[in-house]
């Protein structure tokens, strides 16, 4: 996992042009255990550090609990892509998204990390990279 | 985009009728200040939002960067409430008429660290603007903006009804803290199990939204949310909506922590929805009793309509002495 330093990440979101709520530039911070140490977590800039993509069966599974959290219609357009926020999911519909992933795929997901799930593809990623760091049965 | 296709039509169809039409709103009506520990909230219900002309007025205050956050929400519900939320938060930051008129378009926000949107002011505005904070808050069904001088503020909004997919123990487990945990054990009714619930999440909700934090900033493990009664002391479950004391925050992550700078109260909002407010108490003077908390509550649609609203469609659960 390649490490970036909190001081360069945050020098990079202060010069940032003002206010635009959904960024071009996907960068991504996949985990903060920064907190730890004082950092803030950075929300306003995202640096995406390489993880797996995750397997479509990942991708599917997420698919039908986000459907089923937010009792989506069939016929409603949901895309790995999908924003929760556009779907109409508020903060506590992301919290239990993430407590049913974590109770399917067996992982513990941090909240630090549930501000980097905001699309399906996000939390497919996530949880590729957790059930990778599983220890072997 | 359903919203821009319709607003499109409709403008094209009835550009005669937008002259009498602007005749009809009416300008936004000022306000004066909130005082010190005194929080404004206004809030709009959706449902009564139907005229399209009054809907496409309402984008045209929006920034090309927020109609475009609006056109991105998928379904026309979602898109108003999307829109409806931008122009609570513009149109009632304009009336409190810093440096006299403030177009609310003219309006420029910034986020902080965290996320947290605050006010953009320009060098040459005067200090007072600066001071002037916000929060907001929106389910389906309502959408609240909660506005004080000075001090932090975070508010949250959730419907009563709001079910759980999850049994609550088993959330709460998992992201409340042993404390709360054990209060919501505690309620054998499982009607009043859901209803403090829910109160305790806008609470917490409420609190990493005034510290600016938000949900991922600071984990709802690390801190707990106490009701306290003025009989015993201790937290102690109530069916009723009458007031039911003291609501405190104690930090786990850090025994000198200030968490008792912050102060709550929990309303019940036009019979649907439990709103909890979170603000920085006022720093007492020696020698003088620190100002209590204060609650105006007002329900708008900007350019029509405000009323001033008490009794029980602004309900005070706890936190107001």
């Amino acid at each position: 996992m390649a490490s970036v330093s909190a001081a360069s990440v945050a020098f990079r979101a202060l010069s940032k042009p003002p206010l635009k709520s959904n960024e071009t530039s996907r960068l991504k911070i996949v985990s903060l255990g920064w907190r730890k140490n004082g950092f803030p977590s950075l929300r306003s800039s995202r640096l995406h550090v390489s993880c797996a993509q995750a397997k479509p069966e990942t991708v599917d599974k997420v698919c039908e609990i986000v459907r089923k959290q937010l009792a989506l219609p069939a016929e409603a357009d949901l895309t790995p892509e999908s924003k929760f926020s556009a779907i109409g999911a508020d903060s506590l519909d992301t919290v239990e998204i993430v407590m049913a992933l974590e109770e399917e795929f067996g992982i513990s997901v941090e909240e630090e990390s549930s501000q980097n799930i905001t699309t399906v593809q996000e939390a497919a990623d996530l949880i590729e990279k957790l059930v990778q760091k599983k220890p072997e049965a | 985009m359903i919203l821009f296709r319709r607003v499109v039509i409709f403008t094209m169809n009835s550009v005669c009728f937008q002259r009498n039409f602007a005749a009809a709103l009416s300008p936004l009506v000022p306000v004066k200040l909130p005082s010190r520990m005194e929080a404004h909230l206004w809030y709009v219900v959706p449902d009564e939002v139907k005229s399209s002309f009054l809907l496409s007025n309402y984008l045209d205050i929006l920034s090309p960067c927020e109609k475009e956050n609006v056109s991105r929400m998928r379904g026309e519900q979602l898109q108003k409430a999307a829109l409806l939320a931008r122009v609570l938060v513009r149109t009632t930051i304009a009336r409190y008429q810093i440096n006299g008129q403030v177009n609310p378009r003219s309006l420029k926000f910034k986020k902080n660290i965290h996320g947290k949107p605050e006010l953009e002011w320009d060098d040459d505005q005067c200090q007072c603007a600066s001071r002037l904070q916000f929060n907001i808050s929106h389910t389906s069904s309502l959408i609240l903006c909660g506005v004080t001088v000075d001090s932090p503020i975070g508010v949250d909004l959730e419907e009563k009804q709001r079910k759980l997919k999850n049994n609550i123990l088993a959330f709460a487990r998992r992201y409340f803290t042993p404390h709360e945990v054990k209060f919501l054990s505690s309620i054998s009714d499982p009607v009043v199990q859901h209803q403090h619930f829910v109160k305790l999440w806008t609470l917490k909700e409420s609190y990493v939204k005034a510290l600016g934090r938000g949900f991922s900033g600071l984990p709802f493990r690390m801190f707990t949310i106490q009701f306290r009664t003025t009989e015993n002391g201790d937290s102690c479950p109530s069916g009723e909506t009458n007031n039911e004391g003291e609501i405190i925050v104690k930090s786990l992550e850090d025994v000198n922590s200030f968490s008792s700078n912050w102060q709550f109260a929990l309303l019940e909002l036009a019979g649907s929805h439990y709103a909890a407010i979170c603000m920085e108490k006022d720093e007492a003077v020696e020698g003088e009793v620190p100002t209590p908390m204060k609650l105006t509550v007002r329900k708008t649609i900007p350019y029509v309509r405000d009323e001033l609203i008490s009794g029980p469609d602004a309900a005070v659960i706890s936190g107001l002495t």
